[in-house]
């Protein structure tokens, strides 16, 4: 049995204790497969309880990354009727740029009012800090009311609230009763886990437990779709099946969370996001978790849109479904393929969407022997085999040489990218393209997370590279012209540095 | 982080900046044991990575509140000869315009004093530059190159410190022969010049406005040559020189101005931080003669500046005053804008991404000059000066006309 996720308890258990997160690793993905041993895991024989633990590399040298707060931020700073109330000092509230460009544009894609996020700073200072600055908290909530009348209020812990031990779940406790509205207290300290993936958790369990209907009518046409702002895809694929969408959690409103409870099931982009918030809608209020590999390429879409079938009893919709769809976009793939003989490719996302994304590339006929994931997790927290995305990608795929764990390290990339020379990289996250850039590498990056998704994402995906490859001009260019500060320690031969650089 | 230079005018990191920068990544194990055995690894192993002339150690939240201490891990290397200093910048101290200056008191008292030569030497025109905040300015290396052009065609030799437009730390390492500071910023970098002329016996001298157009170029040029007591040909010969340009460029322009036939905005509203918010003031009032609304200054000014800076507005012109207000609170600023009587016609709003609904609502036009600008791309852009102005005619009027139709 898995281990059931606690409820309960006000602060998230973080991924390395659930899951055994690992952020360093180095070698092949049937070699990471086999020690991640999913199947014991699932069963509860994890880290501490028989099961082996993932052996992690540590090394003097690490490179600023992000934090579970910058996480809640881009999630509970996007729910359209909430306000976000970040309890830190000003520099935290620095993240609000990135997120609130990001929240736009993610309103205009899905065709909501454009607007500024509602992110809310207590802007702690140093007698803050001293003496304690729960009073500061409650004004802002107050403010935060009167100013949006928000349906529900998060509240984002920092570092420095963390250290001197805030009390937030009493002030929240006290405004909750105040306005008869959730106000939710988010444990998302950036030192309190190692991977900023804990945040996505963090949110999740806020949500769970303050905002999540108890006794839903249930709609069992309506699917959860965990994701951030990327464009509707899943809702005309979906109605193929005469099933709704409802998208959570970012450009969600309060009643979108609220009705997770009511839905036939739930489905997720990526395994690193869904797997909390799936997992326990499963185990605490009877929404069934769709496991099946995650909805990319041939084979994954296949088993995705027939577990999805079975679970809501329209498997004869999902099989002409399935069967146009083939017909539909075997031509262009084909012509695309042929366009993309012979070129090489390169992922640096998130664990279970780098995953998926192999797949896809694979399925374009581009070679794949590298790939950075920023983080491994050894089991998701259903623990069902059939969600075990690394397994799925190594069994129907094959495998790929040069695997590596690396939380958004600019330094090992350049020696991941020395060893496999790939022609084009995707990316997710800032911070890492712009060192390809420096070595002639163009960077797809894909802001919109939804492009690769199912039959239409694998032409989508090959349209992009092929956009992207035209780029390399411009790459070249810089290559010529540029310095790289790192020196060359990191070299093709041992490309995990902190071999080379131990104290 | 990341985020905040990209998100503002797309500027990217730099050579050392952005995801580049080594970090402690500190965990709660050091939280509870203390963080100062992992800095002294990651030094170690930063100097073996990394190339660098001079490498600054930043104490953030943690280390501060559990009190790691940074200076004994940091002098270790100082004393064998390192090029690195420490700053005690946790996040609670304040925002960056006051970490900017935290850090570089830091750089002058632990590196430039070290590795200076002959520092009880001035040389007569060279000067020390301190004006915008980089990064935090979107436009910072743009207006820092255009600062240091002008004032070398003035006849000085500029140490402007940031930059691409700076020698770097062989240029930092003359801060002492300097003949003088030049401040030109209401408040930013006034600190910095007090704490060098206890050091160094140097003196400052303060201009708040940054200069922008021809008027203000002219009248700040000849005030710093005032000061320096320089020969003032150079100085007119360049002014003249810059005139000639400049004027060239705005007489045509003037058909524009004078007859587009669909009418410009003529009111207009400055969100941002205290030294742009002046410069442009003086440039819109002065220059193009627009009707200034209200004025918001955002970068929490210390107090004791305030009514200083707030006096400047009282004579934007010797006809045109405007009123202003220190307010940080960008919901207040968006509340505050709309109170505004801002006459027969939608203003111009010269602000950040944050106002950009409040320009929308206002059915105006809005022009990002101020953290953040997320929507502007730029490269070597400035919006002062002699070139900046010229550039800063053209995102005006291009605003303003490219939502006629």
């Amino acid at each position: 049995m898995p281990k059931k996720i606690n409820l309960d308890i006000a602060e998230v258990e973080n991924r390395e204790q659930r899951l055994g997160t690992i952020i360093a690793w180095s070698g092949t993905a049937s070699e990471l497969h086999k020690q991640s041993n999913f199947e014991a895991r699932g069963c509860g024989g994890g880290p501490g309880k028989g099961g082996c633990q993932l052996c992690e590399l540590e090394g003097p040298f690490t490179q600023g990354s992000v934090c579970s707060e910058q996480m809640v931020e881009c999630q509970a700073g996007h729910v359209r009727d909430a306000v976000l109330i970040q309890h830190a000092p000003i520099g935290c509230g620095a993240g609000q740029v990135p997120y609130n460009s990001i929240y736009r544009n993610g309103l205009a894609m899905r065709g909501h009012p454009v607007e500024n996020i509602h992110c809310i700073t207590t802007n702690l200072l140093e007698n803050d800090l001293v003496f304690g600055a729960s009073d500061k908290l409650r004004q802002s909530i107050d403010d935060a009311v009167a100013r949006y009348q928000p349906k529900a209020v998060f509240l984002s812990s920092s570092c420095a609230t963390g250290i001197i031990g805030e009390d937030m779940e009493s002030v929240a406790k006290e405004k909750e009763e105040q306005y008869s509205i959730p106000v939710i207290p988010l444990a998302c300290e950036g030192f309190r886990s190692k991977h900023w993936s804990t945040g996505f958790d963090a949110v999740q369990h806020g949500i769970l437990r303050q905002i999540v209907k108890r006794n839903p009518q249930k709609q069992e046409d309506l699917i959860n779709v965990i994701n951030l702002w990327g464009s509707d895809v899943f809702t005309p694929m979906l109605a193929n099946l005469n099933l709704r969408v409802n998208y959570v959690i970012d450009l969600a409103s309060v009643d979108d969370l609220a009705q997770l409870s009511s839905a036939a099931a739930t489905v997720g982009f990526c395994y690193t996001l869904s797997s909390y918030m799936a997992a326990a809608l499963e185990q605490h209020f009877g929404v069934p978790e769709i496991k099946a590999p995650m909805p990319y390429g041939f084979v994954g879409t296949d088993a995705w849109l027939r577990e999805i079938g079975k679970v809501t009893h329209r498997e004869a919709l999902a099989e002409k479904y399935i069967a146009s769809e083939h017909a539909r976009v075997a031509p262009r793939i084909a012509e695309l393929k042929e366009k993309l003989k012979g070129i090489k490719g390169y992922v640096a996302t998130g664990s279970a969407y780098s995953h998926a994304l192999i797949q896809v590339l694979r399925e374009l006929g581009v070679q794949v022997d590298g790939s950075l994931v920023f983080h491994h997790d050894p089991v998701y927290d259903s623990g069902d085999v059939r969600e075990d995305s690394l397994g799925h990608l190594t069994k129907n795929y094959g495998d790929v040489k040069h695997f590596q764990v690396s939380n958004r390290q600019q330094y090992q990339l350049y020696g991941f990218l020395q060893q496999v020379k790939p022609d084009f990289l995707l990316i997710r996250h800032n911070g890492l393209a712009p060192l390809a850039s420096r070595l002639g590498i163009p960077a797809a990056p894909l802001g919109d997370e939804h492009i690769a998704i199912g039959y239409q994402g694998i032409i989508n995906l090959g349209e992009s590279i092929l956009d992207i490859l035209a780029h390399k001009k411009f790459h070249d260019d810089i290559k010529n012209m540029s310095s790289c500060l790192i020196k060359m320690v990191v070299g093709p031969k041992d490309p995990i540095s902190w071999r080379g650089i131990r104290n | 982080m990341h985020g905040p230079e990209f998100y503002n005018g797309f500027q990217g990191g730099g050579y050392a900046g952005g995801a580049v920068a080594p970090s402690t990544n500190l965990r709660e194990n050091e939280v509870i044991f203390g963080g100062a055995e992992r800095l002294d690894n990651l030094i170690k192993a930063t100097l073996k990575m990394m190339e660098g002339d001079l490498f600054v150690v930043l104490n953030g939240c943690i280390g501060e509140i559990v009190g790691d201490d940074v200076a004994s891990v940091v002098s270790k290397f100082q004393d064998q000869g390192v090029p690195i200093v420490y700053a005690e910048t946790g996040g609670f101290k304040g925002n960056n315009f006051i970490g900017h200056e935290i850090v570089t008191e830091a750089i002058i008292d632990q590196y430039v004093d070290k590795y200076a030569v002959n520092k009880d030497k001035k040389i007569k025109g060279l000067i020390n530059v301190w004006a915008e905040l980089p990064f935090q300015n979107t436009f910072w290396r743009g207006d820092l190159q255009e600062l240091k052009r002008i004032l070398q065609g003035a006849g000085f030799r500029v140490n402007i410190l940031f930059g691409n437009g700076s020698a770097g730390v062989e240029e930092w390492k003359t801060i002492p022969n300097a003949q003088f500071n030049l401040v030109v910023s209401p408040w930013l970098g006034l600190q910095t010049a007090i704490h060098l002329k206890k050091k160094y016996q140097q003196p400052y001298l303060h201009i708040p406005i940054l200069p922008i157009g021809a008027g203000q170029s002219a009248e700040f040029l000849r005030q710093v040559v005032e000061f320096a007591g320089i020969d003032k040909q150079q100085s007119e010969e360049f002014i003249r020189h810059e005139d000639e340009q400049y004027y060239y460029y705005l007489e045509s322009f003037t058909d524009f101005y004078a007859e587009y036939w669909w009418g410009l905005p003529a009111s207009y509203a400055v969100v941002g931080d205290s030294a742009y918010n002046l410069a442009l003031n003086k440039f819109l009032v002065n220059q193009l003669g627009l009707i200034p609304g209200k004025q918001i200054i955002t970068d929490n000014v210390p107090e004791k500046y305030r009514a200083q800076i707030a006096s400047e507005y009282e004579h934007l012109a010797d006809d045109v005053r405007s009123d202003v207000a220190f307010i940080e609170d960008g919901y207040l600023v968006g509340k505050t804008l709309h109170s505004v009587d801002f006459g027969h016609k939608p203003p111009i709003l010269f602000g950040t991404t944050w106002e950009r609904d409040t320009a929308k609502e206002l059915q105006g036009y809005i022009v990002e000059v101020g953290f953040p600008a997320s929507y502007e791309v730029v490269l070597n852009k400035s919006y002062i000066g002699y070139r900046g102005a010229l550039t800063l005619l053209e995102k005006i009027f291009t605003t303003a006309i490219s939502k006629s139709a």
